[in-house]
């Protein structure tokens, strides 16, 4: 019964990819070249630039030939782990930070330390971002640009205002301040100072990695208790409270896409995201927007932002061309005219040649995207520890129990006390 | 259109006084706005810029352009000429397999005495209850082990298998409604089971047929699901696929207009379908009419 | 399982005798679910068994399931608050959803069902929400509509009622994907057309020479053999709002929010195989809605008797 082949195929895992391979083999063979299948997720300049530069590959290394596929980032993950259950994984895959781990840690991706000597040339980029890209020792994925967590601002608000734009010095007491100001004044209808950050997991990791603390701990432990948690909960209550935020049911209309933030319904005049989504936010939005780093929780104390890897090319270990899926991302992050078509739009270029041969004809969001990375200075710290497996689910949960304190349903503390519980039984179970 | 046809079957209220026909049509006008709202909120934001897209509630655009029409046909490497024939021929086939393939199924559970049928009947009717999520992976398998991964087999060959279990269990149902006498009276008349199914359940079952003509098309017309996990390469990418391709809602720049003009699009060929095929769901009474 | 495709029945020939009584009394009607059967046996019953056998697992996709017998149906009853929330909100949805859509589909039916100038348009429009069904225009519109500056609220305050935000308030979000639903009733709207249109016209015929009244005829006819697409449409409107994902997919990004309110049970086993890598745990989730629906189902097959008129 067809069933149980499957089935075991599947336990057994090797068996199906070897048939498949062997017969790719063969017809690889009669053609004399190597296909690579590339997919990643994206929204359709992405996809132009990607299939530009996979051809200038092309014609650079006859032999090879790239079939990529694109879809958008919710459809992204079924139909990769779909493919990567079935062992049909392409060979390469743009990877997210998040995912980087989960699917490192499972055996679905291959180490690229061995190529580091020759095909895969990474000289260019400096040690924290090779670190960000490795789990557990290894490389698996090749940052594809950097980023790092932002506030966006709507300019035209704080100059009708007459309100000077925050800069690096603001602290949490003066976006409050400013939040307060801004909902009183502003004169349009339903608009507020901020968006409510209480479920963002960024800002909650900025504001624990100032207080010396942070999410999870090199060994995947939570790297902090319920008194902070229930200092974050009370913090958004009071800004919720004075009006500085928006109330619950308007942040709930956030889904931390680019066109449901408070910016864009043009709801508050700041709200969180990362820094290269910058272009997507101004696309959208008639007012001028420019982003700004996220607040000190008091005068010079600093170190919450990290240059974050925005995405990775990983390798599939089910790949049966390694080698040329690793001489591929080798010239995707360091040729120069392949960096030319790809500008900044998958995030600041990490090899400092690129960056240098890019910055003179960058456009104005593209400069504005590289100059906050360049000058966050004392704000930034060095990159956490990876996130454990479960940190995804964590993270839903803090939107959710956010919610929960927002609306009332818990106090301050009885959220702090609720989400850390929670927190700890995720990481128990997975 | 067919109000001169006069064969109708009595409705609700059968009166022909001319105002209850006006208060009739405009009820229905005025429930066609609602209706229509969302497809004109769509025409306006595909003339739109997409500053304005997110930010306002009124349908009269402050400027009118149809830039976003060739920019979002091309906006892909492969045109959305080539994923509007892919979804055609996906739905067309399709259309074929379920007409086919159910109707033989549900004759036999509506016509035919076997054993064994009240327990079959209830297995295909539990085919509808487990959600596709969970049995996708080891179908998936199965199909690669086919070696019908990124062909349009896994999608089409289904439904000449009579894999829909929804069309099966409808056609059950409208043959019920079919008055027995007429096929006995053929059984009578020597006549074999596969007659009677293709001489007398099929013509007399038009808007039955019709209706799950309709369904089947424009259903695999707006499926993405399949598509995304069995259809790899752009060049088979369906009109859904490559609306979903289109915008990126954590990154960078997204066409939102160009979007908007593709999802106007892509509606077209399922409307004209819908509008060809309803027209058998009316002639079905009369072919009803004449051969009783 | 090639015996048994072989010989559909399952019942192994010995002699002559039976298999020439087996194809007399049963031959007909294998024959005609022959292709049905391929594609069952072929096709759907396994990876339908190989989900039931991964429910007993653990399986995070990418690496081999697990055995670990009942634990995940254990779990499922025991310790997962977001299995009774997702319940609340899937049984609160069959029950709002299927009424109102089924009645305001046969309404419109029986509205569109004279013979009328334009009724196809009619028909065509009518069917409209439900083309757009999957579209991401929908998640937007629905915003626009349902926010709390949204259409609908400032419809309201013409009246002077200040409404809340409706889709991200978590006491009215659900029932903001119910009027979603209901909005998009023009699939059992297009069966019920087909049901009326297949009443055969001379029993009209008969019944006004008997002098019956056309609100007699409405009752006497028109429902009646109207019931066998009535309970079609019930049956399967019920398992497809069992199974609802779209739409709370699309509205709420995925998430179910705010706080659960419209995490609806597919959309859980959603997030439990793929978001969280736990195909295992969701298809245990999966079979134990299969139950449920099945328990509805047959208690619909079971009143069915005393109402459904089929002609045979």
């Amino acid at each position: 019964m067809s069933l149980v082949i499957d089935r075991r195929r599947m336990l057994l895992g090797s068996a199906a990819a070897l048939s498949a391979a062997s017969l790719a083999g063969v017809s690889r063979a009669i053609a004399q070249e190597t296909r690579l299948r590339l997919m990643w997720w994206g929204s359709a300049p992405r996809a132009d630039r990607t299939f530009a530069v996979s051809e200038l590959f092309m014609a650079a290394n006859e032999s090879v030939v790239i079939d990529g596929e694109t879809v958008g980032w919710d459809d992204y993950w079924p139909r990769l782990a779909t493919q990567v259950a079935g062992r049909n994984a392409p060979d390469v895959i743009q990877m997210d930070y998040r995912y980087i781990f989960e699917y490192a840690r499972r055996g679905s991706l291959a180490p690229l330390d061995e190529f580091l000597d020759g095909t895969l040339d990474l000289s260019g980029f400096d040690q924290a971002t090779i670190d960000g890209g490795s789990v557990d020792g290894s490389l698996y994925g090749v940052s594809l640009g950097a980023n790092s967590a932002a506030m966006m601002v709507n300019a035209a608000v704080f100059e009708e205002l007459g309100i000077p734009l925050p800069d690096n010095s603001l602290t949490l007491a003066r976006l409050k301040e400013i939040g307060d100001e801004i909902t009183a004044n502003s004169g349009r209808q339903g608009f507020y100072g901020i968006a409510d950050g209480s479920g963002g997991e960024p800002f909650l990791e900025n504001f624990l990695r100032q207080k010396g603390k942070a999410l999870y701990t090199a060994d995947g432990e939570l790297a902090f208790d319920v008194d902070d948690i229930h200092e974050w909960f009370e913090l958004w209550a009071e800004m919720r409270a004075s009006g500085a935020c928006v109330p619950p049911d308007v942040q709930a209309l956030d889904q931390r896409q680019i066109e449901t933030g408070m910016v864009s319904l043009r709801r508050a005049a700041i709200s969180y995201a990362h820094s290269n989504q910058l272009v997507g936010y101004q696309a959208i939005n008639e007012e001028p927007i420019v982003m700004r780093a996220y607040p000190r929780i008091a005068d010079g104390v600093g170190g919450g932002h990290y240059r974050k890897p925005s995405m990775f090319f990983s390798v599939s270990a089910q790949s049966e061309q390694k080698e040329a899926a690793a001489a591929f991302i080798s010239f995707f992050v360091n040729d120069q005219e392949a960096a030319a078509i790809l500008d900044v739009e998958r995030g600041v270029p990490e090899s400092a040649a690129v960056r240098d041969f890019l910055a003179p004809q960058l456009n104005e969001a593209g400069r504005a995207g590289v100059e906050y990375i360049g000058q966050l200075g004392d704000l930034a710290g060095p990159l956490p520890p990876p996130p454990p497996l479960g940190a995804g689910e964590i993270d839903r949960t803090l939107v959710r129990v956010s919610e929960e304190v927002a609306f009332d349903q818990h106090s301050p503390r009885a959220g702090a006390e609720a989400f850390v519980a929670e927190a700890q039984s995720i990481l128990e179970r997975a | 259109m067919d109000g001169n046809r006069g064969t109708e079957v009595v409705g609700l209220d059968d009166k022909r006084k001319p105002w209850v026909s006006l208060l009739l049509h405009a009820l229905l006008i005025g429930a066609s706005i609602l209706m229509l709202y969302p497809l004109l909120w769509m025409l306006s934001a595909s003339f739109r810029p997409s500053q304005e897209i997110f930010n306002t509630t009124t349908l009269i655009p402050s400027t009118v352009s149809l830039e976003a029409y060739p920019r979002g046909w091309f906006g892909l490497r492969v045109d959305f000429g080539t994923f509007f024939w892919n979804s055609l021929v996906i739905s067309v086939l399709s259309v074929a397999g379920n007409v086919m393939a159910c109707s033989l199924a549900a004759f036999a559970f509506a016509r035919l005495q076997f054993r064994g049928r009240n327990f079959w009947f209830a297995i295909m009717l539990g085919t509808l209850m487990l959600p596709y999520h969970v049995t996708l992976i080891p179908q998936y398998v199965l199909f690669l082990n086919l070696g019908w991964v990124n062909s349009i087999l896994p999608l089409v060959v289904p439904k000449f298998l009579a894999a829909d279990a929804f069309f099966i269990f409808l056609m059950v149902q409208f043959f019920r409604g079919i008055p027995k006498e007429l096929d006995e009276a053929a059984m009578m008349d020597g006549c074999s089971p596969w007659r009677i199914y293709w001489r007398i359940m099929l013509p007399l079952s038009m808007p039955v047929l019709a209706t799950a003509a309709i369904f089947t098309f424009l259903w695999t017309w707006d499926d993405f699901f399949g598509p995304l996990i069995y259809l790899n390469d752009m060049r088979t990418y369906t009109v859904q696929l490559g609306l979903r391709s289109f915008v990126d809602s954590q990154g960078g720049q997204s066409d939102w207009a160009g979007l908007f003009a593709m999802s106007i699009l892509s509606l077209v060929p399922v409307f004209f379908f819908f509008l060809f095929f309803q027209r058998l769901l009316i002639e079905g009474i009369a072919t009803t009419g004449m051969k009783r | 399982m090639s015996t048994i495709a072989s010989s559909p029945s399952g019942v192994r020939p010995r002699k002559q005798g039976p298999l020439v009584r087996f194809l007399r009394r049963d031959g007909a009607g294998y024959m005609f679910l022959l292709p049905w059967f391929i594609g069952f046996f072929g096709l759907t019953a396994g990876p339908a068994l190989a989900s039931l056998y991964l429910s007993f697992t653990s399986f995070d996709l990418l690496t081999d399931p697990r055995w670990v017998g009942a634990a995940n149906y254990v779990r499922i009853a025991t310790a997962d608050p977001k299995f009774a929330a997702s319940m609340r909100v899937t049984f609160f949805f069959v029950l709002f959803s299927v009424p109102l859509k089924l009645a305001f589909a046969l309404l419109v039916a029986l509205a569109l069902n004279r013979g009328m100038r334009g009724l196809p348009w009619y028909r065509a429009i009518f069917y409209l929400p439900s083309l757009l069904g999957t579209s991401v225009a929908i998640a937007v519109l629905w915003r626009q509509l349902f926010a709390g500056n949204g259409l609908v609220n400032t419809f309201l305050a013409n009246f002077g009622i200040e409404g809340p935000s409706w889709i991200s308030n978590p006491n009215y979000s659900l029932s903001t994907l119910v009027i979603l639903s209901v909005w998009q009733f023009g699939s059992p709207m297009i069966i019920f057309l087909a049901g009326l249109r297949q009443i055969p016209q001379d029993m009209y015929e008969a019944a006004s020479l008997d002098g019956a009244s056309k609100s007699r005829q409405f009752w006497k006819i028109t429902l009646p053999l109207l019931t066998p697409v009535v309970f079609f449409n019930v049956v399967v409107q019920t398992i497809e709002a069992f199974k609802a994902f779209t739409p709370a997919f699309i509205i709420s990004g995925g998430t179910g929010g705010p706080i659960n309110s419209t995490l609806f049970y597919t959309l859980y086993l959603y997030q439990e195989a793929f978001g969280f890598f736990r195909m295992g745990y969701a298809s245990a989730l999966a079979w134990i809605l299969l139950v449920i629906i099945a328990l509805f189902t047959a208690f619909s097959f079971l009143t069915a008797r005393y109402w459904v008129h089929y002609d045979d």
